[in-house]
């Protein structure tokens, strides 16, 4: 990362939690996407699915610039998650509710990003609850507060860029607070 | 019948040069169709790897205008690894040794990679 005014952020989560989806909500450049055709059990639930990463930035009214990378969702490719957490200062989470056992997701991806996460704040958007419904948002929580970990937990329409939004605040505010004001600002007036 | 058809390939392919160590064959989405590896290697990884590094290329020779992608090749201090275009749903994944004459292992790996597309 070069100078102050770059900040890099990693969005993970299982297969389908809408990675993909989120970025090119949130990108103010039509986003860099590296999909495949699925030839697995995926292919019941999408047509493509991301195999080295999604990238996309978005640029905040004091000039900073934030980089978005998505990751793929499959155990298989995690050696991407490694390479991509490097310089990067945040993750955003993004977890399937439909998913047979959203929770286990939770802590599975906890797991994997552990030593990223002693030192790094994330936060974690539930997709897919118009789906299933169940389990709670304060299931997340309770088991995030077991482990000792103090995060924002939202549920999220990968679509919606106002949802989107609110929760790449929540990140920066984690990050400081005076760039989320700024953003916030800039955002609002995008929007108007 | 089509997966021993793909592992002869393979089996022809390590047999064409001595410089050719290995070989798989890999899906687009980074699963494992056939291989002929090295005990030692991680299949579901190098599979994973092939396909990730592949889309990359891809990407980055169409974001510079270079066309479509043929190959990659990475260069190791011990040896090369290439990855070849095998078809819309495939990728031909060969590891050659530090000395390996190139040129004759990019001709057998792109012989092997049209056989492939044929067949798949």
């Amino acid at each position: 990362m070069t100078g102050k005014s770059q900040y890099k952020f990693i969005i993970s989560g299982p297969v389908g939690a809408g990675k993909t989806t989120a970025i090119a909500t949130l990108s103010d450049i039509p986003p860099v996407v590296t999909d495949a055709t699925p030839t697995d059990e995926v292919a019941e639930q999408k047509h493509q699915t991301t195999v080295a990463m999604d990238y996309g930035t978005i640029r905040l009214e004091g000039g900073q610039k934030v980089h978005l990378y998505g990751t793929p969702g499959q155990e298989r490719f995690d050696f991407m998650w490694d390479i991509m957490t490097e310089g990067a200062l945040g993750l955003l989470l993004l977890l399937d509710n439909s998913r047979p056992d959203p929770l286990d997701d939770l802590e599975r991806f906890l797991r994997a990003f552990s030593p990223f996460l002693d030192q790094a704040p994330f936060c974690v958007g539930i997709t897919h609850t118009d789906v299933a419904a169940e389990p709670p948002r304060s299931a997340y929580n309770r088991l995030l507060a077991a482990q000792g970990r103090v995060v924002p937990v939202f549920t999220v329409d990968p679509r919606s860029k106002p949802d989107m939004n609110l929760l790449m605040l929540a990140m920066l505010s984690m990050i400081d607070p005076s760039i989320a004001l700024t953003a916030c600002a800039s955002r609002e007036g995008a929007e108007a | 019948m089509r997966a021993e058809a793909i592992s002869a390939i393979l089996a022809d392919l390590n047999g064409s040069s001595g410089d050719i160590e290995a070989s798989a064959v890999v899906s687009r989405d980074g699963l494992m169709m056939a291989s002929l590896l090295p005990n030692n290697v991680e299949e579901d990884r190098v599979a994973a790897m092939s396909a990730a590094l592949l889309a990359l290329g891809e990407r980055t020779a169409r974001e510079l205008e270079r066309g479509g992608l043929d190959q990659m090749m990475i260069h190791g201090k011990e040896g090369f690894v290439m990855m070849r275009d095998a078809g819309p749903e495939a990728v031909l994944t060969v590891l050659a040794k530090k000395e390996a004459k190139l040129g004759l292992v990019f001709l057998d790996v792109s012989r092997a990679a049209k056989e492939l597309e044929k067949l798949l």
